[in-house]
């Protein structure tokens, strides 16, 4: 065959440099020094270090590894018959099993992932009186009543929108192929199988391995369905970056991922040389003797397809099937034995060895999660996907679910720290007689601002909407924040139910649209914009502002004189928990002056702990060797006059929140 | 015809019944319907409400078909004569490609598109580049303007860039696959026939993996449309696509599952009638690939 000129190779060159740009970059910042995407601080191995250190990490990793090879073995094996099998369906038959088939790839993601979760629910409801008619009807065996989300619902999830890129890339194969040559095989006295593994297999061998190579990917890449079928007590390493996006990715996942990349590179690169070795050792000897094969080996095969055989064949199936079985019940029966909690929280809001110690302490296992956003954990919750033990929702989340009645109250006997919350974060509006909540922490939003681009100092909110700042200014990236902070430079209340004055502040946001004074919406890709001094405003939480003033020294945070939205995230127990006292527990633990003293220096977002609050700037000192920037301590935690200038949010009626969806849908069409 | 095993489509069928239709069904019964408040909380209701209100929305419906049209044909210029010349190398080359055009895509698609904005970014590499090599002022001097950058991220050319970054690797591999499997000696039957290299492209290969490039197409295309993160992040939020839209119903403030529903719905019913044209372009080859 005619191999490619210089021109061919220089041209296979620049598409692989525009698929590993990124990649390289991606691996160069997994050195930095510090937590930045885009200020270089000097080469460390720190994230390498931390990833050892981060059993979320390793274990979504593994999860993630377990889960993806499991569904794209099955997803392969299943798509290829099947495949097979479309194909030698009639025309009739045919078209329509390949539309349905089809049908997972052009649905929205989150459409499949939810209706799945709806199915799956749906179904352990209707397993949950079968069980429980039977197991009162006879006492041999006892079957579970309760089934929940989890690996096997993940697994199958993954498996059903793995098949059709098996099918799609096993067909061109198939139609390519001769099918005579399969009736030649059989005429020849093959059985089917055997014509399958020796005429099939080798021509359609390619579009199998794309197949599944593409299946793979999906599943490695897959957030959206994972998360609505995954349940309460796994994983999937996309679900944890997804979940810190409330706050920012950490490089721990760039470390990660920059070590499975080599590790794979690496296994390519050897086995690549071993089978051009090979090649080169078969090519030599077959100049000089016949192709040798061990006579043991042809003896086992066709013995194989003798009657023995095929009884031994499917004996070793059956118990490969029963040992398969076997193994997931008793992995399911061990996880289930011990005592647990699974606490879902946002991505990078603990400091990680709280876990370890409330483990050590306690002996019961943290399942811990992130969520994205409040939205997407209550779109989880409504639909019945997660059954989780604790979550720490914000305020206005809290007084909707109240509202609903998805919380449990809780026995503030088994919470002693409580009394430790400062009188000011109790009996707030969402929870005004505080049966439900335990606050976990607080803080503002303000603008965050550039020096070096903005030449003045900054008091109003009137900056983001200015012509002068035209292209420079970052929308925060929800309704609520954007149309809350408009409402407030307009004079009105954030929590204002009046069409009118909604309108008038989306009135204002569009005209700055319209007139380019935004560069964009955007939410946690703040960091990356400010840090890097690409823009000159965005709007966002104080805790976060600190986090990037390490990396730019320019930015500047500020509560306008309009006031601000300040909130309070809080832990809960919900309603269907599972590990009610465990939960308990662990909101004890978690309310401790200790902890709550290491979460904020984790985190610098203020805590609501009397003690910790006091005790910060001591323990700082002692901690790190040098005092603490006052300025940074009240911004962690501004005094109560700044407070009294800022509004907490509450829970909108669900009128209002279509209007404020329907108006910022209208900004982006 | 003892070789056909139609049967082996059987399972299949019965795993699609459970986990395909079943979850459609349910969700067509979302979209058919919509929430009331009643005495005894929120019930659902029959309504055609969900469609008779999504005209408003004809804007992003265009946009994202557009976007992913555009896309999926940048994918196949890239992606067909990657694949054709992939497929013309020594197979220890072949075997390191494939796996190497794969590779990235195992990295997380956020971490990944986080990359992209740090190198489209006002201040980011792209631009750095471009006032080194003196790019920018050449531009300042032909135009006239004044500008220190181009403006590149949240603009609707990235949200393109960002679909064929994502999804090249599932134009190249079926192309490819097809490809390989191409009989050699065709080529040079219409060589010998006197076919020049133009000719024999056209008349042989170009047909003869006609079937790759409906699966590439199908594999780019449909998952472009309702793709939300790469218009959220490269577009800054002004370039909302349909995956937006709709996830904003089932993820946003408002929650309204029965609207995003009938979106998707709607969505799917466009997505089969242009895979429909597509085949009916690509029949006698192409016909079964898709539909």
């Amino acid at each position: 065959m005619k191999k490619n000129s210089l021109g061919g190779r220089f041209l296979i060159g620049l598409c692989f440099l525009f698929l590993y740009l990124p990649i390289f970059l991606l691996i160069f910042f997994s050195f930095n020094a510090s937590d930045s995407n885009v200020v270089w601080q000097g080469f460390s191995l720190r994230w390498y270090g931390e990833l050892f250190h981060s059993r979320l990490v390793i274990e979504s990793v593994a999860t993630t590894l377990l889960v993806s090879l499991v569904a794209t073995a099955i997803a392969t094996v299943a798509g290829t018959f099947a495949a097979i099998g479309i194909y030698s369906l009639t025309k009739k038959w045919r078209d329509p099993v390949l539309m349905v088939n089809n049908i997972p790839m052009m649905n929205a993601d989150i459409v499949t992932g939810v209706s799945l979760c709806l199915f799956f629910v749906a179904f352990f409801h209707g397993w949950g009186s079968i069980a429980a008619f039977i197991n009162a009807h006879q006492s041999l065996v006892k079957l579970p009543e309760q089934l929940h989300l989890g690996i096997v619902t993940l697994i199958l999830a993954h498996v059903c929108f793995n098949i059709p890129y098996v099918i799609l890339n096993v067909a061109p194969r198939l139609r390519q192929m001769d099918s005579n040559l399969v009736d030649a095989a059989m005429d020849l006295g093959c059985t089917w199988m055997q014509a399958f593994t020796r005429v099939i297999l080798p021509e359609i061998k390619p579009g199998i391995v794309s197949g599944a190579l593409i299946a793979f990917t999906m599943s490695v890449d897959d957030f959206v369905i994972s998360y609505f079928t995954a349940g309460s007590s796994i994983q999937t390493l996309s679900m944890a970056i997804y979940g810190m996006t409330k706050k920012r990715v950490t490089p721990v996942v760039n470390a990660v991922s920059t070590i499975v990349f080599l590790a794979v590179l690496i296994v390519l690169v050897i086995n690549n040389i071993l089978s051009a070795r090979r090649a080169k050792a078969a090519a030599s000897r077959a100049s000089l003797e016949p192709v040798r094969v061990d006579p043991r080996v042809e003896r086992f095969k066709q013995w194989l397809y003798t009657p023995r055989g095929r009884l031994a064949r499917r004996l070793t199936a059956g118990v490969l099937c029963v040992a398969f079985v076997a193994s997931t019940v008793f992995l399911t029966a061990f996880t289930q034995s011990r005592p647990v909690v699974n606490v879902c929280s946002w991505g990078e809001y603990i400091d990680e060895d709280l876990i370890t110690e409330f483990e050590e302490e306690t002996g019961i296992r943290v399942n811990y999660q992130t969520a994205e956003s409040n939205e997407t954990m209550y779109s989880l919750l409504k639909s019945g996907g997660a059954d989780y033990d604790v979550i720490v929702p914000s305020d206005y989340m809290i007084s909707q679910l109240i509202e609903e009645g998805m919380l449990a109250e809780l026995d503030y006997s088994q919470i002693p720290n409580f009394e430790l919350i400062d009188p000011r974060f109790r009996n707030l509006p969402y929870d005004p007689e505080n049966k439900y909540t335990v606050p976990y922490t607080w803080g503002t939003v303000g603008i965050i601002y550039n020096a070096a681009m903005v030449d003045e100092e900054i008091h109003s909110w009137s900056a983001l909407y200015d012509d002068k700042y035209a292209g420079q200014v970052l929308l925060i990236g929800n309704s609520r924040d954007a149309f809350g902070i408009a409402l407030k430079y307009l004079g009105y209340s954030m929590n204002t139910t009046d069409e009118g004055q909604i309108r008038e502040a989306y009135g204002l946001v569009s005209d700055a649209y319209e007139r380019g004074v935004f560069q964009g919406k955007v939410m946690d890709e703040v960091f990356l914009a400010m840090e890097g001094g690409n823009a000159a405003f965005a709007t966002y939480y104080a805790g976060d502002y600190l986090s990037m003033l390490e990396k730019n020294e320019d930015l500047r945070f500020v509560i306008p004189d309009e006031g601000s939205n300040w909130f309070v995230d809080a832990m809960c127990v919900l309603k269907t928990a599972r590990n009610y006292d465990n939960a308990l527990k662990w909101i004890n633990f978690i309310a401790s002056t200790d902890a709550n003293l290491r979460n904020m220096d984790t985190i610098w977002y203020g805590s609501p702990n009397t003690e910790a609050l006091e005790q910060y700037p001591a323990w700082y000192e002692e901690e790190y060797g040098e005092p603490l920037d006052p300025e940074i301590y009240h911004i962690i935690a501004p005094p109560q006059e700044v407070l009294e200038r800022c509004e907490m949010y509450v829970c909108l009626p669900k009128a209002t929140r279509t209007l404020y969806n329907d108006l910022w849908i209208k900004l982006g069409i | 015809m003892r070789n056909k095993r139609g049967w082996f489509a059987f399972p299949y069928v019965i795993w699609m019944a459970l986990f395909v239709v079943i979850p459609i069904v349910i969700m067509l019964v979302y979209s058919l319907t919509v929430p009331v408040e009643t005495a005894a909380g929120e019930a659902a209701q029959g309504s055609l409400e969900n469609f008779t209100g999504m005209t408003l929305y004809a804007s992003v419906f265009g946009r994202s078909f557009l976007l992913a049209l555009v896309a999926t044909l940048i994918c196949l210029l890239i992606g067909y004569p990657v694949a054709y010349l992939m497929s013309r190398e020594g197979p220890g080359f072949q075997r390191v490609a494939m796996a190497l055009i794969m590779l990235p895509m195992w990295m997380n698609f956020l971490l990944r598109t986080y990359s992209w904005m740090a190198i489209l970014e006002n201040n980011g590499l792209l631009n750095q580049l471009f006032q080194k090599l003196g790019v920018i002022s050449l531009y300042n001097r032909l135009t006239g303007s004044d500008i220190d950058h181009f403006k590149l991220l949240r603009t609707s050319g990235a949200v393109v860039l960002g679909m064929v970054y994502n999804y090249l690797p599932f134009m190249i591999l079926p192309i490819y696959t097809v490809l390989t499997k191409l009989d050699p000696r065709l080529i040079e039957a219409a060589q010998d026939l006197g076919a020049d290299a133009p000719t024999v492209f056209r008349r042989v290969t170009l047909p003869l993996s006609l079937s790759g490039i409906i699966s590439g197409v199908t594999m780019v295309f449909v998952p472009s449309v309702s793709t939300f993160a790469i218009s959220r992040l490269l577009g800054g939020g002004s370039q909302m696509m349909l995956g937006d839209l709709i996830e904003n119903q089932f993820l946003g403030g408002a929650y309204n599952p029965h609207l995003g529903a009938a979106i998707s719905m709607v969505m799917m019913v466009i997505v089969v009638i242009c895979m429909l044209v597509m085949n009916h372009f690509g029949d006698g080859e192409g016909e079964a690939v898709m539909l």
